[in-house]
């Protein structure tokens, strides 16, 4: 392993899901560097949260070769995977659902914690941290299922922040938000890439809301990278006014 | 029926408890996971198992165990794909499972109509020994070392099984442990509540528990204390109005999760829009 690898580095990586023959994503070359903020833009079928999962290792890929930290991920999956926060696109919890806030930002550390250890007073204290940061200290003894959509996003963004990730993958965090918890979030995200130098790869469909920190974005379109740039020179490009011809407004 | 000494009913007593208390404890996780077809068949299969063992007259029980856990090694993987063959797979193997019990026994000449036959199919109070109780004690045992220390693994994967696996838990291996823990739990409970009810015992009590309450940690007590009240309310039921023991604990149990729809707190407001909601609808 080298000295300061990169934080992703995939090499003409393939992904093709179990029972299929295309590959969902193909050729894939992404190398991300110790906290970068880059947000992966593209139309729905793109292939974003495939690449996410691929990232982590829930989807293996078919192709190609691909490191995390600098270790191989098909590996080396646990050991990365405790170190990457990932939040779900869409994820709606039914209301009766059986879990407190506090048990659900907790269950993010778990893998961390290990096997066979329990809990100690410092994983609470994370916990409580992580709950304080996304400003949901007061909602610890509340039922997940009754938390309104935007309550809910910020209890699994405390959740992957509880890990303490080195590496934060974020998928669409900003779906079923309203405006002001859209501004909440973004500023929570632009506070954790600035203080726990911690690298974020998000996914977004929307182009008007991008974090002010965030400077580079990734285009997929048809599962592959189509364009790898700055986030200003993204923006005026005439490419991604193709593919977003509304402005990307949702 | 009730000037039979104590020391005849312990036994069946003690295996009443046990029984409640393995069956309702996986209850907990199957209901969260929706493994209730797996389960069920799984019962079935138990039930297939011992009307096996009794044929070739070794202990029902070591062969419903082992009927139980290959199917739990079939469909196991099957449902874990979500796919649809698991549906179709599921609903040929519990008919299969049901006419090889009642093969195996009409095999064995004289058989069918007899006692030790038909408790494997519907329970029966005599029919638990202090081996069964045994048996059930390190189940019990077993299951509450699993649970206390995995706890916190258990609350990650009934939470979301990908969230739980992209946080580098091996969820796999905890599926299939609970599928294990589900098979022995009815196999072992088999000759107290019979084959064709067992898995109500396991999917009842904690559906009561579910309507109470949204703290995992409080179903997980709750669940086992009801199944335990459920078994030992059957079980006066069965000895004072001579009920069948098994449909006498379901009926209990039953009875428990219906007035549990209407008093519980989750379904106050329109309980009739909010009940087709299924409970375990996110999870995946
Ligand atoms: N489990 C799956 N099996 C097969 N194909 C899938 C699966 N999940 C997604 N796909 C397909 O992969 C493509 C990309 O999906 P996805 O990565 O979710 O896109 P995006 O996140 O950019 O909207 C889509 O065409 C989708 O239909
Ligand atoms: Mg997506």
């Amino acid at each position: 392993m080298e000295k300061n690898p990169a934080i992703v580095d995939l090499h003409q990586v393939d992904t093709i899901y179990e029972g299929e023959k295309i590959p969902v994503i193909h050729d894939i070359n992404l190398t991300v560097k110790k906290n970068d903020f880059l947000s992966i833009i593209g139309p729905n079928g793109a292939g974003k949260t495939t690449l996410l999962e691929t990232i982590n290792g829930i989807l293996s890929y078919t192709a190609g070769k691909g490191k995390v930290f600098g270790k191989q991920i098909k590996k080396h999956k646990n050991s990365i995977r405790k170190h990457t926060g990932y939040v779900i696109q869409n994820f709606e919890i039914e209301p009766r659902a059986p879990f407190l806030c506090k048990d659900v930002v907790m269950s993010g550390r778990s893998g961390k914690i290990g096997l066979l250890r329990f809990p100690t007073k410092k994983d609470w204290d994370i916990v409580w941290k992580s709950m304080g940061l996304v400003g949901m200290i007061d909602y610890a003894n509340r039922a997940v299922g009754k938390l309104s959509g935007g309550e809910f996003q910020k209890i699994l963004l405390a959740r992957a922040l509880a890990q303490e990730p080195d590496l934060l993958l974020l998928d669409e965090p900003f779906s079923n938000l309203d405006f002001s918890a859209r501004n909440q979030i973004e500023i929570l995200l632009n506070r954790v890439h600035d203080q726990y130098k911690t690298t974020i790869v998000m996914v977004s469909h929307d182009l008007t809301f991008l974090p002010t920190r965030c400077n580079r974005l990734i285009v997929m379109d048809k599962g592959s990278i189509v364009m790898d740039d700055t986030k200003d020179n993204v923006l005026q490009s005439d490419l991604v006014h193709s593919l977003f011809p509304k402005g990307g407004k949702q | 029926m009730t000037t039979l000494p104590l020391f005849f009913l312990l036994p069946s007593i003690l295996g009443a408890v046990l029984a409640g208390f393995v069956c309702s404890t996986m209850g907990t996780f199957v209901v969260r996971m929706n493994l209730s077809s797996i389960g069920y068949c799984m019962s079935h299969a138990a039930f297939a198992g011992a009307a096996f063992g009794i044929l070739i007259s070794i202990d029902p029980m070591i062969s419903a165990v082992l009927f139980a856990f290959a199917t739990a090694l079939v469909l196991g993987p099957l449902s874990e794909k979500a796919r649809l063959e698991s549906n179709v797979v599921i609903g040929f193997l519990f008919s299969v499972m049901i006419a090889l019990g009642f093969i195996f026994l009409s095999l064995k000449p004289g058989e069918a109509a007899t006692g030790r036959a038909l408790s494997i199919l519907w329970g029966s109070l005599f029919s638990v020994n202090y081996d069964n109780v045994l048996l059930l004690s390190l189940l019990s045992f077993a299951l509450l070392v699993f649970v206390i220390v995995f706890y916190k693994e258990l609350v990650a994967v009934m939470f979301h099984r990908k969230l739980a696996e992209s946080a580098g838990i091996n969820t796999k291996m905890f599926y299939f442990a609970v599928l294990f823990f589900t098979g022995f739990a009815v196999a072992l409970s088999l000759k107290l509540v019979g084959g064709l009810l067992v898995f109500a015992l396991i999917v009842n009590p904690t559906s009561t528990a579910y309507q109470f309450f949204y703290d995992f940690k409080k179903i997980m007590i709750i669940s086992p204390v009801i199944g335990i009240l459920s078994c030992l309310l059957g079980f006066y039921l069965s000895l004072i109005a001579d009920f069948p023991i098994g449909a006498a604990i379901v009926i209990v149990s039953a009875t428990g999760f219906a007035v549990s729809l209407i008093v519980s707190p989750k379904r106050k407001k329109g309980f009739f829009l909010k009940s087709k909601q299924k409970l375990d609808s996110s999870y995946k």
